[in-house]
């Protein structure tokens, strides 16, 4: 049954494959460098996520992709959507601010240092369109969420597009269905 | 099979659906970009018509006392203009802006409302703050006035979010003195 595509192998020879083998690489790498060089445009570590959950219905339904930015010298505001992580928790929550409390530092020295000083004191608090209660609940004992557990603020809406990810993830026969096609499919084209 | 020719199956499918993206992409992009077009400004009217302090119990601390402040409040907006072909809602929200005894400035708001149609975008409402109002440091005394306004946030069916603001107080509303009872 293999034996054509053995024959194909031996054909092509080892150099043919270590191409095949660079390509892959320098797809994923390339992917990586994308993905790492809008973090630091936007100063977020996740700058594209997926809505895993229907706390922001009608806003944001399950699947849809949110593009987030982080910048250091903008203070968030009530209204802003954010994404945030508290630690201990596994996935980041999409919430809207609810109360911001611009704590300003003790000594007036730290304030002139730069604007840094004042935005890291922010303490926000934050509650899902969805619910009927704030989120203080899901800080896990923290009183109010910080500049530091925040991933980023909700700029632009894609609907849909990310459903493909929790679909992967609600259906793991989708996953392996949909890798083995594509490796079908790169066999079968490759002559 | 013969991937030289160009009318393999699969390429065939692999051009149609990359021709169909594409297309697809330049659309919705088309859309996102159609929005900054509409720069309609939503215009409304927002008073204060009272306001009580009440020293209770803190949420978490059974035996700690933290004042509420209930604020009575009237809103007539008219949100229609915000309403185009890209605008899947509205949230619009109310908050108290003010700088309290520890020079902490804080926005908090105290009321919102999801607007979904152009039939319900204009806003009559006549009611109390449906969330809770305290200060950081848990008592409203000596706390100086504040400032309240009507903000709204445009979600777009795809795109950018934007946000804006449809009417504030013109003058500032001062919190009185903590009573303790309702």
């Amino acid at each position: 049954m293999f034996t054509e595509e053995l024959k194909a192998f031996k054909r092509l020879g080892v150099r043919h494959i270590l191409l095949q083998v660079l390509n892959f690489a320098s797809v994923i790498a390339s992917g990586l460098m994308i993905w790492k060089g809008l973090g630091i445009i936007t100063n977020s570590e996740s700058p594209i996520v997926v809505v895993l959950s229907g706390s922001m219905e009608p806003a944001f339904y399950r699947g849809d992709l949110l593009f987030l930015t982080n910048p250091a010298d903008e203070r968030y505001q009530t209204g802003d959507i954010t994404v945030y992580k508290i630690p201990g928790a596994d996935i980041p929550i999409v919430h809207r601010v609810l109360e911001t409390h611009d704590v300003s530092p003790k000594n007036a020295k730290s304030r002139e240092e730069n604007g840094e000083k004042v935005l890291a004191h922010q303490r926000l608090l934050t509650k899902g369109d969805n619910n009927y209660v704030d989120d203080i609940e899901l800080y896990q004992g923290l009183e109010w969420l910080e500049r530091k557990h925040i991933v980023g603020k909700v700029r632009g809406f894609l609907p849909y597009v990310g459903y493909v990810t929790i679909a992967m993830n609600d259906f793991p026969q989708l996953k392996y269905a949909l890798l083995g096609g594509l490796g079908l499919l790169a066999l079968i084209q490759r002559e | 099979m013969d991937k030289h020719s160009g009318f393999g199956i699969f390429t065939r499918i692999n051009n149609v659906s990359a021709f169909l993206s594409s297309c697809m992409m330049a659309l919705l992009a088309a859309i996102a970009l159609s929005s900054f077009l509409f720069s309609a400004q939503a215009d409304g009217d927002l008073a204060i018509s009272s306001i009580k302090v009440v020293s209770s119990n803190a949420r978490r601390y059974p035996n700690k006392k933290q004042d509420l402040a209930f604020v009575n409040f009237n809103i007539t907006a008219d949100l229609s203009p915000l309403f185009h072909w890209n605008t899947k809602q509205l949230f619009l929200y109310l908050e108290a802006e003010y700088v309290n005894k520890q020079s902490v400035k804080n926005e908090v708001v105290i009321w919102d409302r999801i607007v979904r149609r152009k039939e319900d975008a204009f806003v009559k409402f006549v009611g109390k703050n449906k969330y809770m109002f305290r200060d950081i440091s848990s008592s409203f005394k000596g706390v100086p006035p504040a400032n309240y306004s009507l903000k709204y946030n445009i979600m777009p069916y795809v795109g950018v979010l934007q946000y804006g603001e449809a009417a504030r107080t013109t003058e500032e509303v001062a919190f009185p003195e903590p009573q303790s009872r309702l």
